[in-house]
This record gives structure tokens, C-alpha cells and sequence, in this order.
């Protein structure tokens, strides 16, 4: 039960991931790639670990410091490529 | 580590990343997109070391290879691949009508070999003259001629070489004279930037400073950074 | 589980294409940033597959510092396209 329940998050986490990714490759601009990307990135990977916390529970410990480090740390990320190629644009005539 | 572990089948899979993306990173041209492709075949290269069971590997490839390396390849890309190019402050070469095509074309010039181009600007023509002669700056850009404005001070006729220097006045459609001393900079501005645009000359041309040729040993050695990367 | 892991490796694959063919730089930074996340997310599902406390702690550390060189960069390129767009 527990181990259907983990490959439900896992595939639900690669569903995200190719969701996200996806429109890297067309022509769109970057903020609308970084938005994709953002949602893919966090939610799909934190999914995916959510999955593999399920299927070794007595590593919670590391699994949840890489859940909440991935939850900051990609957010912020997110926010400062997005400041800095913005600022980028605004320069340009 | 387990030997199971090294017949898994991904395992080769992940490991055909790593050529590709050294590949991707062996004919990349312009030194900024190769530190972006160096920082994902960090990450590869972490991945992998993970996977053969090299954790410390790992690490040191994560930290030391990919984020100090990097860090400190950007710091110093951006603070060598640039041109300075001195000017001066007043007036007479901002306001201008040439000065913006020179402007956009020099851009365009040093971007295809991958330099940028940093505009210095300096009070009067001593001080810009001191600074090309203490290595302050690789080039000056200096108005000499009559323009559309017309009316400019005697002092901005000097070339930037303080003594009264006869000018050669032999184009009179273009205004800017840009006198450098890095010599490989000498040899793209002579062989690319055309003759109506400015005028190039190199340090040392008309003979009427000291520096000799034993001090240009190493302003060769200086420029050949900028013959490396194109 | 090697299923997953090799559904991974191809969702790897799109970032490295995009990286490859791109030539704007901030579409690269994107490539990157995207990368750097994917792996250390591939560690950790080896680590678990393996039940290796150690690749896991290694693949945590990598996850919550890498995106540090991530952010340097991305400064660095902006305040050089500040300087490039001066006069």
C-alpha cells in the first residue's frame, strides 16, 4: 500500500518534471520558461522526494532537509534570474 | 560498493552525459556561455560520482569544481576581457553626431571577439594622456578635427599627447582619433574599423614618448590574452 | 525503480538540448539552474535505491549549496550587462 503510494508521488513528481521542462526548448521568453520551470523544479521534485520518503521512512531526517532546503532554495532562485535577466531587458532599447 | 551495483544498465546511460557534456563544453567560443556549460558539466560530473559510489568525490566536484571555480573564473573573465577607453569629459566628444555610430560600431567590433568595451572618462587632455601612458587604459578617443559644432577648444586639437602635435587633418569627415597601446587591439582596429569612422593610431607612432621598446615587452605580454580567444 | 531513474535521465536530456542550441545566455542560466536541481534529485533516488546513507547525505548537501554558484553567476552577468549598456 505504502509502496503504491510512493510510486503515485514519484510519477506524479516526473509528470512535473516533463510538464515544466517541456517548453524549454520552444521560443518563448524567459520569464515564461523560469515560471514553468519553477513549478517543475520544486513541486515535481519535492514530490518525487515526498515518494522516496515513503518508501524508506527512517531516513526522514535527510529527506526532509532536502525537501525544505529545495522549497527555499529554489524559490530564491527563481526570484533573483528572474530580477537579474529582467533587469537585463530593461536596459535594452 | 557492491558489484550489482556497477552492472546496472543506467548506469551507462549516465555516464554517455559526461562526453556529451564536455563536448558542449569544448566548442563553446564565448568564455560566458562556456562558465554556464563548465557549471552543468559540474553538475553531471557530480552525478556521476555519486552513482560509482564516490560520495567525497562528489562533493568536491559540487563545491570546489563547480561553484569556487566558477565564482572565480566569472570574477576574472569580467575584469580581463575588457577594453577600457579613455575619454574625455567635457562636451566635445559626447555631444557629437558621430560619436554614437562610432559608439555602437566599436561595440559590435569587440564583441565578435568577445571583449567589452568600458568608457573611462577623464577631465582634461593631461590627465587622459597620464593615464594611456601608466597602463590606466588600453586606448584614448580624442576629437581633433572641425565638426559640425565647430567650436572647440585648442587644447582638444592636441591628440592626446599634450605637446603641440601636428595633426593630420587628411579626412576631415572623421573627427575621432583613437590612439592605442596594446598592439594586437592596434591590428583589429586598423584591419576592421574603417578610415571614416576614426582614425587609429598606435603609442609610440609619432615617436615623441619614452617609452621604449624594451617597456613594450610586456604590453605584448599583456595582449596575448586577447589573441587567445577567437 | 531503474524505470524511474531512466525517465529522469531523459528529462535531464531536455535541459542539456536547450543548453546546446540556445545562444542567450539567460535561456542557458535557466538550462543550468534546472540541471543542478534534476541531479541532485537523481542522487538522492539512487542513495534510497541503494538504501547508501552517505551518497544521500552527499546528494542533500549538493541540492541546498549548488544553487549558491547558481545565484554568484547570475549576479555577475547582470552587473556585466550593466556595464556593456552605459552611455
Amino acid at each position: 500500500m505504502v509502496n503504491v503510494l510512493s510510486y503515485v508521488c514519484i510519477v506524479i513528481g516526473l509528470v512535473f518534471w516533463f510538464w515544466g521542462t517541456w517548453p524549454l526548448l520552444g521560443r518563448r521568453s524567459v520569464l515564461f520558461k523560469l515560471h514553468g520551470l519553477s513549478v517543475a523544479d520544486t513541486l515535481g521534485s519535492m514530490a518525487i522526494v515526498v515518494g522516496l520518503l515513503l518508501r524508506i521512512p527512517h531516513e526522514w531526517p535527510l529527506l526532509v532537509l532536502g525537501l525544505i532546503s529545495l522549497a527555499i532554495w529554489n524559490t530564491v532562485l527563481g526570484y533573483v534570474l528572474a530580477y537579474c535577466s529582467t533587469q537585463e531587458d530593461s536596459y535594452e532599447p | 560498493m557492491s558489484h550489482s551495483a556497477i552492472t546496472d544498465s543506467y548506469i551507462y546511460v549516465i555516464m554517455a552525459l559526461l562526453p556529451l557534456a564536455a563536448l558542449m563544453l569544448v566548442i563553446q567560443t564565448s568564455p560566458y556561455q562556456a562558465l554556464v556549460i563548465r557549471g552543468i558539466l559540474g553538475a553531471v560530473a557530480a552525478l556521476i560520482y555519486a552513482v560509482l559510489g564516490g560520495a567525497d568525490v562528489a562533493l568536491t566536484e559540487a563545491l570546489v569544481g563547480t561553484m569556487l571555480a566558477i565564482t572565480l573564473y566569472a570574477v576574472a573573465v569580467r575584469s580581463s576581457l575588457v577594453m577600457r577607453l579613455g575619454v574625455l569629459s567635457g562636451e566635445e566628444v559626447r555631444k557629437n553626431l558621430h560619436w554614437r555610430p562610432l559608439l555602437t560600431y566599436l561595440r559590435a567590433l569587440l564583441n565578435r571577439y568577445h571583449l567589452r568595451l568600458e568608457l573611462v572618462t577623464y577631465d582634461d587632455v593631461e590627465t587622459l594622456h597620464q593615464a594611456l601612458k601608466t597602463k590606466d587604459v588600453h586606448g584614448t578617443c580624442v576629437v581633433f578635427g572641425p565638426t559640425e559644432a565647430g567650436h572647440y577648444p585648442d587644447e582638444a586639437l592636441s591628440d592626446g599627447h599634450g605637446s603641440p602635435n601636428p595633426v593630420p587633418v587628411d579626412t576631415p569627415e572623421s573627427p575621432y582619433l583613437i590612439t592605442l597601446r596594446v598592439p594586437r587591439l592596434y591590428e583589429i582596429f586598423t584591419t576592421e574599423l574603417p578610415p571614416v569612422m576614426a582614425q587609429v593610431q598606435a603609442l609610440g607612432d609619432d615617436g615623441l614618448d619614452d617609452l621604449g621598446t624594451g617597456d613594450l615587452q610586456p604590453v605584448l605580454a599583456d595582449a596575448s590574452p586577447l589573441t587567445e580567444d577567437d | 525503480m531503474t524505470a524511474v531513474l531512466m525517465a529522469m535521465i531523459a528529462a535531464l536530456l531536455i535541459p542539456m538540448v536547450e543548453a546546446f542550441q540556445d545562444e542567450d545566455i539567460w535561456q542557458r542560466m535557466l538550462a543550468f539552474a534546472s540541471i543542478a536541481t534534476k541531479t541532485s534529485v537523481m542522487i538522492l533516488v539512487v542513495s534510497v535505491m541503494r538504501d547508501d546513507w552517505m551518497i544521500g547525505v552527499v546528494g542533500v548537501l549538493i541540492l541546498s549549496v549548488g544553487n549558491a554558484a547558481l545565484m554568484l553567476l547570475a549576479h555577475v552577468i547582470r552587473r556585466l550587462s550593466e556595464v556593456m549598456e552605459e552611455y
